[in-house]
């Protein structure tokens, strides 16, 4: 009985395993799927804190599937940065979880459109579970094309759920949706395909040990960045993400935006600073870190223009999405040593504040029936912890101390000073300074009650809604306060980093 | 009526001419697999590959053929997921739309109905076939399970009555059979070896034709589930219960 061990490596399949079950019982059955879900999301939680305290105490570890050793086996395996983002998954999970609830059951008690709301409610559990089968499996997987296989599963689950809504608005944006996923696909199947066929190996280690400049892995290395920019919605690749989220239903675009994104990133992420290393160039750097930067300002401009709420949340994620990618050029003087930290930060304090936005969005449209940014005025006085969350959420966007998303902008600021690449620097400031105007645009609606402001007794919003907004808002901002916890799990394995800060602090 | 000619002319004409977004798009297409051609041409002519280190494992994966070696074992973590990608495919689809039968039923053609009645079986049995042979030929669930789906679809076109009785929840349970049977055998393996689908090596063999037995059925119901286009007609249970069995041996 090795697999139960607490040292064992086989408890890596338990979040992959769990929500995969999970997902096939909500489709078998007709009731209890709420059930079947939130244990799951409990137990993936539970799972992943198993898996952070194993690799505390023993170190990285490598579960091989079917005892298969490499090269003809897959590997899974656990590091600080797989860990951090399967921890954001698994709480950003938990609460998108018991937010759906709240949400359908609000739903469900309008009479007219009951039957379809039901409907929806019966086909978003099993999607949302397998979604989340695939996101685990892309953290853990160290193998090439097991990773297609997670990203394929990503795909058409994220796009069966941005069609739930059932509008034609949702149904169009999602079906681009799918088209652009399969097209990142399929470009980074066709990248696989050539790193197959110089390399003949698919681990991820062997690949690094074998990594040489030669054609056939530039052009791999090229493939499979675009497919997955794409899939990342990189500007200016950006052009589906805001239809496509701004139209989902409110829990689907908390996990779009949150989740789905930062899973491709994360592996073209690893892919440049692990895996391909070797034969990354300076300008190739700093190409994504332009891309990033206009990211930055395009996306806040929309935002800031935007009419409706859910199409600024949506904006606002092109526009985060680009500080991930100014840190690209940053690693090249700073020895790759804190960039994990800093990326992963950003990852973790834009989940948590962007999904906490997304489920303000939702609820508010709920309330109001419309999500028109000049009609927003007075709401405070009906759901006065759905707009505090949303400030709190806010606070981290902007980046203001002492939020997560200050702490990794301090250290992008602080990398592009000592680096002396001073232009990104101001990037981030006039990003940050252009987030403020869009965050407080909708806040100044909020917190307005015009004089004749009609007091209404509408349908009381269930807890679920406004709970899980406010918990995940405050998370991303306590992030910057317990910064040191992070770095220190990200500094589990990385000798570098444990050799800068050997308290695991900063 | 004559502004629907104008339409399908105009479309026609829209399919001879290329409008400028699309030449540059077609050039950078046309450049593009000049690139990748030309890289591909530059390559070792022998490529490193994992052939041989299957081969060699070979006698340890309980089964002949290198593909279904690869596919059910070595890198079975694969397939698996594989199998959820095709089970999410029907998801998505059924929670878009209502499967669409026509309303008034029609007489079947009777040549159509003989093929149908000649072929089906025979399609059964050649499918049962390909996944009994998977073990050490060409082969094995998802052949098997495409000539079920090729029945299926068979079936469909013809607009037997009876399909659209079927009721949701059995199909659902055909559905999930192949992976559950999956995921049971890669738990069980899990627990006697300590490896998720680790096979014991004297069972293997076994156990892996009862994993492509299930999806095979599984997958043939994904692929006549998905050419069908939506959910059944009852998504509620309700207690009729009506088998599918009887309606293939049915005769008018």
């Amino acid at each position: 009985m090795t697999a139960f061990q607490l040292a064992a490596p086989a408890w890596m399949i338990v979040p992959i395993i769990l929500p995969l079950i999970a997902g096939l019982f909500c489709f078998l059955f007709n009731r209890r799927i709420f059930a079947i879900a939130l244990t799951a999301a409990l137990a993936n939680l539970l799972g992943v804190c198993i898996l952070i305290y194993q690799l505390l105490f023993f170190g990285p570890m490598r579960c091989h599937m079917g005892g298969w050793q490499t090269p003809i086996g897959i590997t899974l395996r656990t590091d600080g940065p797989a860990l951090l983002m399967l921890l954001t998954t698994a709480i950003t999970g938990l609460a998108v979880t018991l937010y759906a609830r709240g949400y359908f059951s609000y739903r469900i008690l309008n009479p007219r459109h009951a039957a379809r709301h039901q409907q929806q409610q019966r086909y978003f559990w099993p999607l949302w579970m397998l979604l989340l089968t695939g996101l685990n499996g892309l953290f853990l997987s160290n193998d090439i094309f097991n990773l297609y296989v997670t990203l394929e599963l990503i795909a058409i689950s994220a796009a069966s759920l941005a069609a739930l809504s059932g509008k034609p608005a949702s149904q169009l944006a999602a079906f681009r949706y799918l088209l652009v996923s399969l097209l990142g696909s399929l470009t980074y199947l066709l990248g696989v395909v050539f790193l197959y066929r110089s390399c003949g190996v698919l681990d991820l280690d062997l690949l690094q040990n074998l990594m040489q400049n030669a054609p056939g892995i530039r052009a791999a290395l090229a493939l499979m960045s675009i497919g997955l920019l794409l899939k990342t919605a990189l500007f200016p690749l950006h052009f589906w993400l805001p239809p496509a989220h701004a139209n989902a239903l409110a829990p689907v675009s908390v996990i779009l935006s949150a989740l789905v994104v930062k899973g491709s990133f994360y592996l073209l992420f690893r892919f440049w600073f692990e895996v391909f290393t070797p034969i990354i160039t300076t300008s190739a750097l700093n190409f994504m870190g332009t891309l990033g930067a206009i990211a930055i300002v395009w996306g806040a401009i929309q935002a800031m223009r935007q009419p409706r709420l859910k199409l600024m949340v949506a904006y606002s994620t092109v526009s985060q999405l680009g500080y991930l990618f100014i840190a690209f050029p940053l690693t090249r003087i700073d020895g790759n040593i804190h960039i994990w930290g800093i990326v992963i930060f950003m990852a973790m304090a834009h989940a948590c504040a962007k999904s906490a936005m997304f489920m303000v969005a939702g609820t508010v449209f709920l309330h109001l029936g419309h999500d028109r940014i000049k009609d927003l005025n007075g709401i405070r006085a009906n759901l006065p912890i759905t707009v505090f969350a949303y400030g709190i959420a806010g606070v981290s966007l902007m980046g203001l101390p002492p939020s997560g998303g200050f702490i990794a902008k301090w250290l992008l600021l602080s990398s592009a000073l000592t680096s002396s690449q001073w232009w990104w620097a101001l990037v981030i400031i006039v990003g940050s300074l252009l987030a403020m105007i869009y965050v407080f645009r909708v806040m100044s609606h909020f917190f307005v009650i015009p004089e004749d402001y009609a007091f209404t007794k509408p349908t009381p919003v269930s807890p679920l809604m406004e709970w899980p907004a406010l918990a995940l808002a405050l998370i991303s901002l306590l992030l910057g306060l317990a910064a040191s916890w992070p770095l220190y799990i990200l500094a589990q394995g990385n000798v570098v980093l444990a050799q800068i800060f050997p308290g695991g602090l900063p | 009526m004559r502004t629907e000619e104008k339409i399908i002319t105009r479309s026609r004409n829209r399919h001879k001419r290329l409008d400028a977004f699309q030449r540059i798009l077609l050039l950078l297409v046309i450049c593009l697999t000049t690139l990748l051609g030309s890289i591909i041409w530059t390559m070792p002519e022998n490529p490193p590959g994992l052939a041989d280190a299957v081969a060699l494992m070979q006698e340890h994966s309980g089964v002949k053929s290198p593909v279904t070696a690869v596919l059910l074992n070595f890198r079975g973590y694969d397939t698996l997921l594989e199998v959820m990608v095709l089970l999410l495919a029907v998801i998505g689809a059924w929670s878009l739309a209502k499967a669409h039968f026509p309303q008034q039923e029609r007489e079947a053609n009777p040549v159509q109905m003989g093929v149908v009645r000649l072929l089906v079986p025979l399609m059964f049995l050649v499918a049962a076939y390909l996944v009994w042979q998977g073990s050490h030929l060409a082969g094995g669930a998802f052949q098997g399970g495409a000539i079920l789906g090729a029945a299926g679809v068979l079936m469909l076109v013809t607009e037997l009555p009876c399909l659209r009785a079927i009721p949701a929840h059995p199909l659902r349970i055909g559905l999930v059979l192949g992976p559950l049977i999956f995921v049971g055998v890669a738990l069980f393996c899990l627990f006697l070896t300590g490896d998720l689908l680790g096979y014991p090596e004297e069972t293997a063999g076994w156990l892996i034709l009862l994993i492509e037995a299930g999806c095979a059925i599984s997958i043939g119901l994904t692929l006549a589930s998905l050419f069908a286009g939506g959910h059944p007609e009852d998504e509620r249970p309700k207690n009729q219960e009506q088998a599918k069995g009887p309606c293939k041996g049915e005769r008018p």
